[in-house]
């Protein structure tokens, strides 16, 4: 298996467009702070739900899968989902 | 109700797992399952479709009570718009990680049913996932002195084993405030 390195970028819009009814009107920007890059997603209105699941477990399992890649890419993202 | 096309909702998995893996740079390979056989003991649990994950990255898979692969199990689900009672159809597993899983809670649930013979108290296990509350519900089924109740919300929501005739602590509650 030949050492692959990710793009936790496209991976959080690779996993939301699966995720929500309107994948054209998903985005995410990438800001760095203070060593940490900072993932804001944006989706249609009527997703929001569905990015943020039943008492946040869908955003909470999108967080464990970033913080994974980040580890794979040794540095630390944080997602934030903008309403 | 069983999944009403697998080989579409399988290929689906394929799709979003490839870019998930791909773009998270996750050194693993995984397989699918549809209809998979399973040992005689798991009776109980029959995935329609199983995903098993192997690879260098296995062990990051299942850090912390395997929060990676149960995330990634919940993310396809979701994906998949399964409605409540479908979960249990998929089955996400990796170095046998859930059928060792299994193993000890019915191995725990057999230690707290001694406990409330024994003691004749309430049992209360630690805050667990609806699908691992399902596995000690049925591994205590059969026990004619004891029932099981999960009590607690969200997050929180845990399984409490009580002797057959012991008044639960939640009813008792909402009995208080009728």
């Amino acid at each position: 298996m030949s050492e692959q390195s990710g793009d936790p970028k496209i991976l959080l819009e690779h996993v939301t467009k699966a995720l929500v009814d309107a994948p054209d009107q998903v985005s995410v920007s990438q800001i760095e702070e203070d060593g940490e890059i900072v993932l804001e997603l944006t989706v249609a209105e009527n997703d929001l739900g569905k990015v943020i699941g039943k008492s946040g477990r869908t955003a909470r399992a999108l967080r464990t899968l970033l913080s994974a890649a980040g580890i794979k890419a040794q540095k630390r993202y944080a997602l934030e989902i903008l309403e | 109700m069983p999944i009403p096309d697998k080989i579409a909702a399988a290929n689906k998995i394929n799709e979003f797992l490839r870019g998930v893996v791909a773009n998270a740079g996750l050194r693993l390979k995984y397989r699918i399952t549809v209809d998979p056989p399973l040992p005689e003991e798991r009776d109980w649990e029959r995935p329609e479709i199983l995903v098993e994950f192997a690879g260098p990255d296995s062990a990051l898979m299942l850090e912390r009570g395997a929060e990676l692969l149960r995330s990634i199990e919940l993310l396809a689900i979701e994906m998949l718009r399964l409605s409540g009672n479908e979960h249990e159809k998929i089955s996400f597993d990796c170095m046998n990680h859930r059928a060792m899983r299994i193993e000890e809670l019915r191995m725990a649930a057999s230690v707290a049913a001694e406990k409330v013979r024994k003691t004749g108290a309430p049992y209360k296990f630690a805050p667990m996932s609806s699908r691992e509350r399902r596995i000690v519900h049925l591994a205590l089924r059969d026990e004619a002195d004891l029932r099981t109740e999960s009590e607690g919300e969200g997050m929180r929501r845990c399984l409490v084993v009580y002797p057959k005739d012991s008044r639960s602590v939640s009813s008792a509650a909402r009995r208080g405030i009728r």
